[in-house]
């Protein structure tokens, strides 16, 4: 779905990235972390076309990015930016559904449809103001309208900076559930719960460098990696690691509840 | 670089100037390209802004606004040249529009005194720092300080607006609205549903800013506040010369 070959990008003479090579499968789902500017939302923006790479090539869904306009590489890309205020630019919430499903399909009757399913979906009313919602909301609402277009690659900037736990977990669980119908996904975050959550693959970077690209429950257990891209693991898998020999599975609450008693259950 | 009005910092003999001489030589640049009918005096005070730019170390920012503001020009100079009708034919085209030696002459000047009025104030405004602009409006011209922090924030904000338009625009050709046509008429046309994002954000920021303003006691702040004191130099009583003897120049120029 992406590919990334030799990418190098630089901006008045200042290296952002630097030889990142890569390539995500249909289906995958992928966390980018880094420390701030490793170069994570560079990467993401190449993804689309939005930026196009200095060197190398990027290849997402069969097309070479530097070759094809964005708007043509949105009609199966969906991106959710950090600021869910850039995105939204209708008074309403139905008109800003609409006008996602217009920018990448011209079928009147399928629009509605897919307008009204995602109104549905997503439980909101269509007559809002956009700008009177919480900002939770807004972000919901600007996920439900790149949803709605059902994009073969969702990427996402950020996406739950500013959120409290509750909203949080809803982008996710939408996130998630699109991943599953067989979306690629890839997610540029700092929370690193969310990415142990949520994500299987992850990919590290540092300066502008692809330090490491595997498994989640891999990366998130190199402590000496994620060091050298200034992170921590989540909190649980620290505490797994400091605890040591039977926690070596440890990566959620639950496999640390299970670890916990088969310890006590052994010591009994 | 940054935005062509964001402040570059220095210390050349431009940036040390009091901001008030800067602003007077700013102001009878402009003006020279007005009072005069010369479009080789027009030409020369725009030359005279490029060396200024170098010797405050920004001639990149500078020609790269000049090179915007000729596209600009070009496109006013072709509408301007076919509506004057008056002067001898110089250039006939098909369906009776030509182009008359009056009417490109005034077009030329036109064009010239746009150019060379707009570049000393971009140069000004990058060469001394919002604070010492407002300070100096307050403590030397008398303004009170709120109108001159309304004014300067303005200024100040241009280039942020210009940066969350940018971004605005960045994430509507994200979801498939065609900003990246090279139809230029078509892009217009397509900028016009942004006014909302953009109008939403700037007020946002305007309360945000008046709030934090506010906050840190904005409203105590008398004449007296400010700690910094702009002295009138003799560099700065040269500089107000030679930009009077230019606009006054302007006048009576002979070629």
């Amino acid at each position: 779905m992406i590919r990334f070959d030799n990418v190098s990008y630089s901006t008045n003479g200042i290296k952002i990235i630097s030889d990142v090579s890569f390539e995500l499968k249909k289906g995958d789902f992928t966390a980018l972390i880094g420390a701030n500017g490793a170069g994570k939302s560079t990467v993401a923006r190449l993804c689309n076309g939005l930026l196009k790479p200095s060197r190398g090539a990027v290849n997402v869904g069969g097309f070479d990015t530097a070759l094809v306009r964005t708007s043509r590489i949105a009609k199966f890309t969906g991106f959710l930016f950090q600021d869910p205020d850039r995105q939204i630019c209708k008074n309403r919430v139905r008109d800003e559904i609409r006008f996602s499903l217009e920018c990448v399909m011209e079928d009147r009757a399928e629009i509605e449809m897919r307008c009204e399913r995602t109104l549905k979906a997503f439980s909101l009313d269509g007559e809002r103001d956009p700008f009177s919602m919480s900002r939770g909301e807004r972000q919901r609402l600007v996920l439900a309208s790149i949803l709605a277009t059902e994009p073969e690659l969702l990427l996402l900037d950020e996406p739950t900076t500013g959120l409290d736990y509750r909203e949080c977990m809803h982008i996710m669980e939408c996130i998630s559930v699109i991943n599953r119908k067989g979306a690629t996904v890839l997610m540029v975050s700092h929370d690193m719960e969310i990415v142990q959550d949520f994500t299987r693959e992850v990919m590290v970077l540092n300066d502008g460098s692809l330090l490491a690209h595997g498994r989640t429950k891999d990366i998130i257990r190199d402590e000496s990696l994620l060091a050298r891209a200034s992170l921590l693991p989540p909190q649980i898998t620290e505490l797994a690691l400091r605890l040591g020999a039977g926690y070596e599975n440890v990566i959620t609450v639950d496999d640390m509840v299970s670890a916990v008693k088969k310890k006590r259950g052994g010591a009994e | 670089m940054g935005g062509f009005l964001d402040y570059s910092p220095g210390d050349s003999f431009l940036h040390r100037l009091n901001p008030l001489a800067k602003i007077f030589l700013s102001l009878m640049l402009s003006v020279s390209c007005f009072v005069t009918d010369s479009s080789i005096f027009c030409l020369m005070i725009i030359l005279l802004n490029i060396a200024m730019a170098a010797v405050a170390g920004i001639s990149s920012r500078a020609l790269a606004m000049l090179r915007t503001l000729i596209k600009f020009c070009a496109f006013l100079f072709f509408i301007q040249v076919f509506f004057i009708r008056e002067g001898n034919i110089l250039l006939s085209l098909p369906f009776n529009v030509y182009v008359t030696d009056k009417g490109a002459m005034f077009s030329l000047m036109m064009v010239l005194r746009l150019i060379g009025a707009t570049l000393p104030l971009a140069l000004m405004l990058s060469i001394t720092k919002m604070n010492d602009l407002s300070n100096v409006l307050v403590e030397r011209v008398g303004i009170p300080y709120k109108y001159a922090f309304s004014l300067t924030t303005a200024i100040r904000f241009i280039p942020v607006f210009t940066a969350e338009m940018a971004g605005i625009m960045e994430a509507q050709t994200a979801r498939g609205v065609a900003f990246d046509t090279k139809n230029i008429f078509k892009k217009i046309g397509l900028i016009f549903p942004l006014c909302v994002p953009l109008l939403i954000t700037s007020v946002r920021k305007i309360e945000g800013a008046a709030i934090s303003a506010e906050l840190r006691g904005f409203n105590c702040r008398k004449r007296e506040s400010g700690y910094k004191s702009y002295p009138f130099k003799t560099a700065d009583i040269g500089v107000s010369i030679f930009a009077l003897t230019l606009a006054v120049a302007g006048v009576f120029i002979p070629f």
